[in-house]
């Protein structure tokens, strides 16, 4: 025994065999597995007492590793074990998509073809609310439009979730409001202070309210909802309570830590709409009325499209006919038929022909761009509203050109002679068979002169540059002439030849 | 984005229905102050949206809406500056306050500052000042320290 040896005995004396038997048990993986075996599971318990969280943190990514590799290696197994789990909320959601399918065709069936259902569009032309949306409306037995968690205490909201295209007032205020009758009416009207206000109706809507110790769920209805949506909802309520026991504890009006609620309450948004009588036929299980509902669907569709591209091809035809309208586009844009394209304000849309082919005046939406036209026909008539036309003298439409032709009164002639002209120049208006009539130019004549005058001059036409001109020819004395010459000074339309008499 | 509930409380019309007009988003119609004796809006505060309880009394604090106060994380005081009574009376009302939510922050709005007979003594500020209150002189007719007011009790909850 060497000398450390016999120091160490001295020492440590019979604790030296303990020693070896403590290092032997170190060094031992064996001995040390059994060991930490026998510890392990009471320590995860103690330690879950201590701090579930903590615990539950460090042992979650080892574990879903170790699940996602399993499952990767053996997908079969688990398919199988997960099978009762999944197969009854697949089939549920399955069910549900069909049946939702079904209500929604016989929907269509239905409201297309009833006469309460032409009155909805009807209603829908006149409110302008869309048909779909008022068919929805009329058919929803009822409809979960918005839930509230609320902290009871305060009336502070912790977090909520809306049906889409449902509307609401601050939320906060709602809520804090809603807690604040909730009092009122526990206050008011009953000694007891468990009694809890759990329905409420307001026009038509229903606010049906779960209640827990520290929070409620409110549900905003639109109709009347099942007696089982409440059961729902106080499931909801459980789960929320259970899952969140601690944010819910220590709700001082951050929401924060509530991230996977509305995720909870969103199942609770449902709708169902009315049954019909169809929707219960198909119910009654024949095979065949599937088959009808489909055909009748088919038709009915077909003969809508139908229907709809016999209007369209109906205006663009009786448009394209009426003068100073040019369409661009015709097509339907809900139930109404929108016409684009070029107006020219004179122009005159033929409701009375198109009426006649059944397409009412408010099925019509023209969204018409004003312009002149030039067509002959829209020529026509603006010159004949713009000149008053007298006795004798004609407007027509030849060969894409408007003529203006007659015997006009010299003194209409005189005063219409600028427009004309510039008609003329433009080439929009013919006047080559336009001149003045004999009569009137006479008639100023016979105003003027003397009978041995009067006898003494004749009046012929010929055609000077295009334009049937009155000549007027024979002798005056120098006076005369002179006065001729004023009476007709600056009309083309008048030409005089007539030479000083010589005595 | 927090949020937090406060209470104007005071007495019978000192102002506390036109100091929050003054300042809020108005969600609900009047007839509610009278009708549930409650009412209530919303104002965002910077980052904090305050859910401003209005009630309605016909003198201090009853027992029915003290419950109305429950939660709140402040308060504000609001007296009548041109009737000493409602001033002194902040002092009952507070005790209320106390007994039902604690020592939560508050400030003090000596309202109608506009008029011309003031009645609030520079003593009575002075102790208001020392219970650690903010002081102020506002007005719901011209606005005067309308959003001051509230800042500051948001500043005082959120400290
Ligand atoms: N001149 C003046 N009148 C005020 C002011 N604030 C409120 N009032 C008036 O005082 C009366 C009571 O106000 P109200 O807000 O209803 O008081 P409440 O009972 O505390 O809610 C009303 O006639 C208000 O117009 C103010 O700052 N100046
Ligand atoms: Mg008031």
């Amino acid at each position: 025994m060497s000398q450390i040896e016999e120091l160490r005995e001295i020492i440590i004396g019979d604790n030296a065999a303990e020693l070896g038997d403590l290092k032997n048990r170190l060094e031992n993986v064996e001995r040390r597995t059994t060991d930490v075996a026998e510890v392990l599971s009471p320590a995860i318990d103690a330690e879950f007492r201590e701090s579930q969280a903590r615990l539950v943190s460090s042992l979650q990514k080892p574990v879903s590793l170790g699940l996602k590799k399993a499952i990767r290696a053996e997908p079969r197994e688990y398919a199988e074990i997960l099978y009762p789990v999944m197969a009854p909320s697949i089939r549920r959601a399955i069910a549900q998509a069909l049946s939702s399918m079904m209500v929604t065709i016989n929907r269509t069936i239905e409201s297309a073809t009833s006469v309460k259902g032409i009155r909805t569009r009807i209603q829908s032309l006149r409110t302008g609310i869309p048909y779909a949306e008022l068919a929805l409306r009329q058919s929803l037995l009822y409809r979960v439009e918005h839930i509230y968690l609320i902290d009871r205490e305060t009336g502070m909201l912790i977090d909520e979730v809306a049906a889409a295209d449902t509307q609401s007032l601050d939320s906060d205020a709602v809520s804090a409001m809603f807690s604040a009758i909730q009092s009122f009416v526990q206050d008011s009207f009953s000694k007891d202070s468990s009694a809890r206000l759990t329905d409420l109706r307001v026009g038509d809507h229903n606010v049906w309210v779960a209640h827990g110790p520290r929070v409620m769920l409110a549900c905003v209805i639109l109709g009347d909802a099942p007696e089982s949506l409440k059961a729902e909802l106080y499931d909801t309520l459980d789960l929320i309570r259970t899952e969140y026991s601690a944010p819910i504890a220590e709700f001082d009006g951050d929401n924060k830590d509530f991230d996977g609620v509305p995720n909870l309450m969103a199942p609770l948004l449902q709708l169902q709409l009315k049954d019909s009588a169809i929707s219960k036929q198909a119910k009654s299980g024949r095979a065949i009325v599937p088959l009808i509902i489909l055909a009748l669907v088919a038709g009915f569709f077909t003969y809508q499209w139908f229907d709809r591209s016999r209007k369209v091809s109906t205006v663009e035809y009786y448009l394209r006919q009426a003068p100073g309208i040019a369409t661009t586009n015709v097509y339907w844009d809900n139930d109404q038929l929108i016409v684009e394209g070029l107006k020219d304000p004179d122009a005159k849309i033929p409701y009375g022909t198109l009426a006649s082919y059944d397409l009412d005046e408010n099925e019509l939406r023209f969204n018409m761009i004003p312009f002149r036209s030039l067509e002959v026909d829209m020529e026509l008539q603006r010159f004949r509203q713009e000149m008053d036309l007298p006795r004798g003298v004609y407007l027509s439409a030849r060969n894409g050109r408007v003529f203006l032709y007659g015997e006009a009164p010299i003194l209409w002639l005189s005063n219409n002679d600028a427009r004309i002209r510039q008609l003329s120049a433009d080439r929009r208006l013919d006047i080559s068979n336009l001149s003045a009539s004999f009569e009137s130019v006479s008639d100023m004549l016979r105003d003027n002169f003397d009978r041995d005058d009067l006898s003494r001059i004749r009046m012929s036409s010929l055609v000077e540059d295009q334009l049937t001109v009155v000549q007027i020819t024979g002798e005056l004395e120098a006076g005369k002439l002179a006065l001729l010459s004023a009476l007709f000074a600056g009309s083309r339309w008048v030409s005089i030849t007539a030479r000083q008499r010589v005595e | 984005m927090s949020k937090k509930k406060i209470c104007m409380v005071g007495d019978f019309s000192v102002g506390k229905t036109s100091l929050t007009q003054k300042f809020v988003n108005n969600v609900f119609s009047e007839k509610y102050l009278t009708t549930i004796g409650v009412k209530i809006d919303t104002a965002n505060v910077g980052h904090t949206k305050l859910i401003v309880w209005d009630v309605a009394g016909r003198d201090s604090l009853s027992s029915i809406n003290a419950s109305y106060l429950v939660g709140a994380a402040g308060v504000v005081l609001v007296a009548d500056g041109s009737r000493p009574h409602t001033v002194d009376d902040l002092n009952d009302i507070w005790s209320t306050v106390t007994q039902r939510i604690g020592d939560v922050p508050a400030v003090v709005a000596l309202n109608k500052a506009d008029l011309d007979d003031w009645g609030v003594g520079d003593d009575k500020v002075t102790e208001f000042r020392s219970l650690g209150w903010d002081v102020f002189n506002t007005s719901a007719k011209n606005g005067q320290n309308v959003p001051e007011l509230f800042e500051r009790l948001v500043e005082k909850i959120n400290a």
